[in-house]
C-alpha cells in the first residue's frame, strides 16, 4: 500500500527547488543581464533606442570604436597599474599584519578584527574621508607628508593627473588590507605549531623559518587571497565615484568606471556594454582560475 | 624569564595598539572633522582636537535632508536582506546536502555570478529595467538588482554553515516522522541559525552602503539612498566638509557599532564562507 | 510465522556501484537481528534502505506486511538510533524525545507525560530539561534510546549505537539493550563491526561481505557450521587458523602443510589427495598430549591473567589460546590435540565449507 509521495515533501524534488528557487532569480536578474550586454555591445543603443526591442545591429562597431580612442590605452594601462598596485600593497600590507598578529598576546585576535571595520564601511563613504586627507592645501596626509620630510611642496592628489590614480589606489589599499589579514591569518593559524618547533629544533633561524614553512604553505592561500584581490579591485566603483569620478582627464580612469561612464554619462549604451562585456571577461576568467585551483585543492 | 615573556607581550600589545590607531586613522579623523567648524577644518597645520567641538549632528541631519537618504537606505537594505534570505537560505542548505556533478555545475555558476562587478552590470540592468518599466519603482529596482548582486556571497556564506551540521541529525528528523522541508525548518535552520544571521547581517550592511545601482536607477532625490545623497554633496569644489563629514560620521556609526559589537562573529562567517 | 520485516532481493546501487548484491533477510516480529562484516560491507547502506534513507534500486521491503520500498522514511513508522546519537543539540532531552510524538499530532502534555513514563524506564529522569551538549556519552546514548523507545515503532534500527563508548560502558549497555529489547518486546535490527555484539545480543545473524549476504542463522550456528572462510575467519575471537593441507591415503586425516607435515584425523571422509584449508579454532586446540596432537615450535606467549595465547612459529602461524596459564610454556614447541569433529575443512578455490558426512 506504498502511498504516493510527493518528491518535495519526501525526495529530491525538495533539493531541486530550493536549487531553482535561487537559481531561477540570479538567472532572471543577473544571468539574462549579462545575455542581454553582450546582444546589446553589437547594438546602436543611445536615449532614442533605449526603449525599443528594435534597434540595428553594428556589428564590432562599438568594441571598434571604444577599443580605437585615444583614452583606451591610459584607460586600460590605469585599469593595469590600480590592480597590480593595489593587489601588491594589499597583499605585502595584509600579510605583514597577520603575521604580527599571529603573535601571542593579550587581545589580538580582537585588535586583528577591528581592522575589517574599514572594509565594512560603505565604499562611498570611505571615499569621501579620503578625498578630505588627501585634499592638496588642507589635507593630512600632505601635512604629515611634508613634516616628515618627504616631500616640501604640496601634492595635489585629487587633481593633478598624473597622481589621481595613486590617490584611489591609496585609499583601495586601506579598504582592501583588512580582507587581505583575515584571510591570510586563517591560513597561518592552520599551520601546525609543531612544524615550527620541529625546524626551530632543526636549527632554522626566523627568516629561514617564513621562506622555507610559512611561504610555501601558504602558496594557496596567497593564490585565492590574490585571485580575491583581484576580483575586489575589479570591482571597485564607489571610491572611484567619490574621489576623483576617473579625472582629471581621464588620469585615474580605470574600465569598470569607464563602462558606467560611457553608459550613464555619454549615453553611449552600446559601447558602455562593449567594455563591459569585456572587462567581465577578465573578471571571469581570474575567477574561473580561482574556483578551479580552489577545487583542486580540496580533491587532493 | 616569566618576566620578559610578560614585557614582550606588552611590548607586542602597544605595537598592535599603534597599527590599529594608524589604520584607523580615517575613520577617527572623519569623526573629529565633524566636530571641526569653520576655518579650524583648512587650518593648517590641522589641528587633531578641535578647539572648540561643534556637534553640528542635528543641523546635518535637518539640512541635508538625511532622514530620507536614510529611510530609502534602509529600506533598500531590508528589501534585499528579506530576498536574499527568503531565497537563498534553501539553497546554500541544498549545495552543502546533495553531492552531485550537477550541483558542482550550480555551485560554480552561483560562484561566477559571485564576482560580477555592479558597474558592469548596470548596464544591461538599467536598460532592460527601463524597457520593462521597472524604473517606476527605482528602490524595488535598487532591491532586485542589488538581491541578484548579492545573493551569490550569501549562498556561499550560508552553505558553509550548513556542511557543519551534522546530515543525521537530519536523518534522524526524518526517520522521526518529518518531511524534507519540516526536517529543514525544525533541525537544520535552527542549528545553522547563528550562521545565517551573519550571512544576513553582512547583507544588509552591504546593501546599506550600496552605490552604483542607486545612482543610477534612482532619479528622484525623495528614493535616494544616503549614499547617493552623500555624493551629491560631495562634488569637487565642495567646501562644506563638516557637513560631508558629520554626514558620514552619522550614517556609518549605526555600522561600525554593529560592526564592533559582532566582530567576532563576522569574522568568523567570512572566513568560512571566502574560503571553503 | 509473522514477519515484521521482509527484505525482498533487494539491490542498491550507486552509480556503478553496486552495494548491496540480490539481499534477502526475513525478520520476525520481536526478533533481534545483528547484521555483521567489516567496514564497507553494506551493513549501514542495508539498514538505511529498511528506515528509508536510501533508495533501493529492485526489490522490496515490506514492513508489517506493507511494501514501503519507495515510501519516504516518515511512513515507515520505525525508530533509529544513530552512531552519534544524532540527538536535536538545541532541544532538551524531553524536547528530543517529544520530537517525534508532537510530529504524530499528539499534543504537548500528552507527549510529555509519555516521555515522562519512558525516561523513568530508562533512566533519564532527572535530565529532561538538560540539552545533549550537558550529558556524558552513556547520557546521550540513553536519551537516544529513550528517543527510539518512546515512539513505540514498528521497529527498532541501532546503527553501531555502541562504538562511541569506553568499553566497559560498551558492554553494560548490551546488556542494557537487549534486556530493553525482550522488555518492550520489539522488532530490532541492529548493525554492527563487532562479532562479539553481534553473537551476544542477536536471536539472528546476517553477516555481509561485499554487499552480499554470506551466511545468516542463528549465533552459535554461525560459530558451529560456517558456510565458508570468510563467515569462519569472522565470527569467533581470536580469528580461526587457516592450514593448507592435503588429504591422506585413507580419506579420514588431513596432513597439514607445517613443519613435521602433521597428520590429523577428522571426522567424516574427503577424496584422498584432496587440497584443502584446514580451519582450527584456537580455543579448540588444547595443550597437552593425547590423540590428535600437534607439535609446533613457539614464538611468543601472551597471558592475560584469564586466557594464554600462543602463537608459532610456523607459516602459516598457528594461534592457540588457552584458559590456563600454561606456567613454564615460553620457548621451544608446545603439543596441543584436538577433537576430530571440531576441524573444519575449506575448498581452497571456492573458500567454502566442504561436508565431511
Amino acid at each position: 500500500m506504498s502511498a504516493p509521495t510527493s518528491s518535495f515533501r519526501d525526495g529530491r524534488g525538495f533539493d531541486r527547488i530550493l536549487v531553482w528557487i535561487t537559481l531561477g532569480f540570479l538567472i532572471v536578474f543577473s544571468a539574462f543581464p549579462l545575455v542581454y550586454n553582450v546582444i546589446m555591445s553589437f547594438q546602436n543603443v543611445d536615449l532614442f533606442t533605449l526603449a525599443s526591442f528594435d534597434r540595428p545591429f553594428v556589428g564590432l562597431d562599438n568594441y571598434d570604436e571604444v577599443l580605437t580612442r585615444n583614452a583606451t590605452q591610459i584607460i586600460v594601462r590605469n585599469t593595469a597599474v590600480f590592480v597590480v598596485l593595489s593587489v601588491a600593497a594589499q597583499l605585502s600590507i595584509g600579510f605583514a599584519l597577520a603575521l604580527f598578529f599571529q603573535q601571542r598576546f593579550p587581545g589580538a585576535t580582537w585588535l586583528r578584527g577591528l581592522f575589517l571595520a574599514g572594509w565594512i564601511m560603505p565604499g562611498l563613504v570611505v571615499g569621501g574621508v579620503w578625498s578630505f586627507i588627501l585634499a592638496g592645501d588642507f589635507g593630512v596626509l600632505n601635512w604629515l607628508l611634508q613634516t616628515l620630510g618627504v616631500t616640501d611642496d604640496k601634492i595635489f592628489w585629487l587633481s593633478d593627473p598624473s597622481k589621481s590614480l595613486y590617490s584611489v589606489i591609496i585609499a583601495n589599499v586601506w579598504v582592501g588590507v583588512p580582507f587581505n589579514m583575515i584571510l591570510l591569518s586563517v591560513g597561518l593559524a592552520a599551520i601546525p605549531d609543531d612544524i615550527y618547533e620541529a625546524a626551530e629544533l632543526d636549527g632554522a633561524g626566523r627568516v629561514w623559518r617564513f621562506l622555507t614553512i610559512t611561504l610555501p604553505l601558504m602558496r594557496a592561500q596567497l593564490g585565492a587571497v590574490i585571485s580575491l584581490g583581484i576580483i575586489f579591485t575589479l570591482q571597485q566603483f564607489d571610491l572611484f565615484a567619490a574621489l576623483t569620478q576617473g579625472g582629471p582627464s581621464n588620469g585615474s580612469n580605470v574600465m569598470q568606471y569607464w563602462s558606467w561612464e560611457l553608459s550613464f554619462q555619454d549615453y553611449r549604451i552600446g559601447q558602455g556594454s562593449a567594455v563591459s562585456v569585456l572587462m567581465i571577461l577578465v573578471v571571469i576568467g581570474v575567477a574561473a582560475i580561482y574556483v578551479r585551483s580552489t577545487r583542486h585543492e580540496h580533491a587532493a | 624569564m616569566l618576566r620578559d615573556e610578560r614585557l614582550s607581550q606588552y611590548a607586542l600589545l602597544t605595537v598592535a595598539l599603534a597599527l590599529v590607531a594608524t589604520y584607523l586613522f580615517p575613520v577617527y579623523w572623519m569623526y573629529v572633522t565633524a566636530l571641526k567648524s569653520g576655518n579650524e577644518i583648512v587650518a593648517w597645520p590641522p589641528t587633531f582636537w578641535p578647539a572648540d567641538p561643534d556637534f553640528a549632528a542635528a543641523e546635518v541631519w535637518e539640512r541635508l535632508q538625511m532622514a530620507t537618504y536614510m529611510k530609502n537606505s534602509v529600506i533598500i537594505a531590508v528589501g534585499v536582506t528579506l530576498i536574499v534570505v527568503t531565497l537563498g537560505t534553501g539553497c546554500g542548505y541544498a549545495l552543502a546536502r546533495v553531492r552531485s556533478r550537477w550541483m558542482d555545475v550550480v555551485l560554480f555558476a552561483i560562484l561566477m555570478m559571485q564576482v560580477l562587478p555592479s558597474s558592469l552590470m548596470i548596464t544591461p540592468i538599467f536598460v532592460a529595467f527601463s524597457q520593462i518599466g521597472l524604473l517606476d519603482y527605482p528602490r524595488t529596482a535598487v532591491i532586485l538588482a542589488q538581491a541578484a548582486k548579492v545573493l551569490p556571497f550569501y549562498v556561499v556564506l550560508t552553505r558553509a554553515t550548513f556542511i557543519q551540521v551534522p546530515k543525521e541529525l537530519e536523518e534522524a528528523a526524518l526517520v522521526d516522522g518529518n518531511s524534507r522541508i519540516g526536517a529543514f525548518l525544525s533541525i537544520n535552520v535552527p542549528l545553522a541559525r547563528n550562521g545565517i544571521l551573519v550571512a544576513a547581517l553582512l547583507i544588509f550592511l552591504q546593501s546599506l552602503g550600496e552605490y552604483v545601482y542607486s545612482r543610477s536607477l534612482i532619479q528622484a532625490r525623495a528614493f535616494q539612498p544616503a549614499t547617493v545623497g552623500l555624493q551629491s554633496f560631495m562634488g569637487p569644489n565642495t567646501s562644506d566638509w563638516q557637513g560631508v563629514m558629520t554626514y558620514a560620521a552619522i550614517y556609518v556609526t549605526p555600522i561600525i557599532l554593529f560592526f564592533v559589537l559582532l566582530q567576532r562573529q563576522i569574522v568568523s562567517g567570512l572566513t568560512s564562507g571566502a574560503l571553503k | 510465522m509473522n514477519m515484521q520485516i521482509e527484505i525482498d532481493q533487494i539491490d542498491k546501487y550507486y552509480g556503478a556501484y553496486h552495494a548491496l548484491k540480490s539481499v534477502d533477510v526475513r525478520i520476525p516480529q520481536g526478533q533481534f537481528v545483528a547484521l555483521v562484516g567489516p567496514s564497507g560491507c553494506g551493513k549501514s547502506t542495508l539498514l538505511r534502505t529498511i528506515a528509508g534513507l536510501e533508495t533501493i534500486s529492485s526489490g522490496a521491503i515490506r514492513i508489517a506486511g506493507a511494501d514501503v520500498s519507495s515510501a519516504p522514511p516518515r511512513q515507515r513508522d520505525l525508530a533509529m538510533v544513530f552512531q552519534s546519537y544524532a540527538l536535536y543539540p538545541h532541544k532538551t532531552v524531553a524536547g528530543n524525545m517529544t520530537y517525534a510524538l508532537r510530529l504524530k499530532g499528539m499534543n504537548r502534555a500528552q507527549a510529555r507525560a509519555r516521555a515522562e513514563e519512558i525516561a523513568a524506564i530508562t533512566g533519564l529522569e532527572k535530565l529532561m530539561d538538560r540539552y545533549p551538549r550537558e550529558l556524558s556519552g552513556g547520557q546521550r546514548q540513553r536519551v537516544a534510546m529513550g528517543r527510539a523507545i518512546v515512539r513505540e515503532p514498528q521497529a527498532f534500527l541501532f546503527d553501531e549505537p555502541l562504538s562511541n563508548l569506553d568499553a566497559a560502558l560498551r558492554v553494560h549497555m548490551r546488556a542494557e539493550i537487549r534486556k530493553l529489547h525482550d522488555r518492550i518486546g520489539a522488532t530490532s535490527v541492529y548493525v554492527t563491526h563487532d562479532q562479539i555484539e553481534a553473537m551476544t545480543m542477536a536471536d539472528h545473524v546476517v553477516v555481509m561481505r561485499a554487499g552480499v549476504i554470506e551466511q545468516q542463522g542463528a549465533p552459535l550456528d554461525l560459530y558451529d557450521r560456517p558456510v565458508n572462510r570468510f563467515v569462519a575467519g569472522f565470527i569467533g575471537s581470536p580469528a580461526m587458523n587457516f592450514v593448507p593441507a592435503r588429504v591422506g591415503d585413507d580419506g579420514g586425516h588431513v596432513i597439514l602443510d607445517l613443519p613435521g607435515s602433521p597428520r590429523l584425523t577428522f571426522d567424516g571422509h574427503r577424496p584422498a589427495g584432496e587440497a584443502v584449508i584446514v580451519g582450527l579454532r584456537p580455543e579448540h586446540l588444547i595443550p597437552g598430549t593425547g590423540d590428535n596432537a600437534l607439535s609446533l615450535p613457539i614464538a611468543n606467549v601472551e597471558r592475560t591473567g584469564s586466557a594464554t595465547f600462543v602463537r608459532t612459529a610456523t607459516d602459516p602461524d598457528v594461534m592457540i589460546a588457552a584458559n590456563d596459564r600454561l606456567a613454564g610454556v615460553t620457548t621451544g614447541t608446545i603439543t596441543v590435540t584436538i577433537r576430530p569433529e571440531l576441524i573444519y575443512l575449506f575448498s581452497p578455490e571456492t573458500d567454502g565449507a566442504l561436508r565431511t558426512g
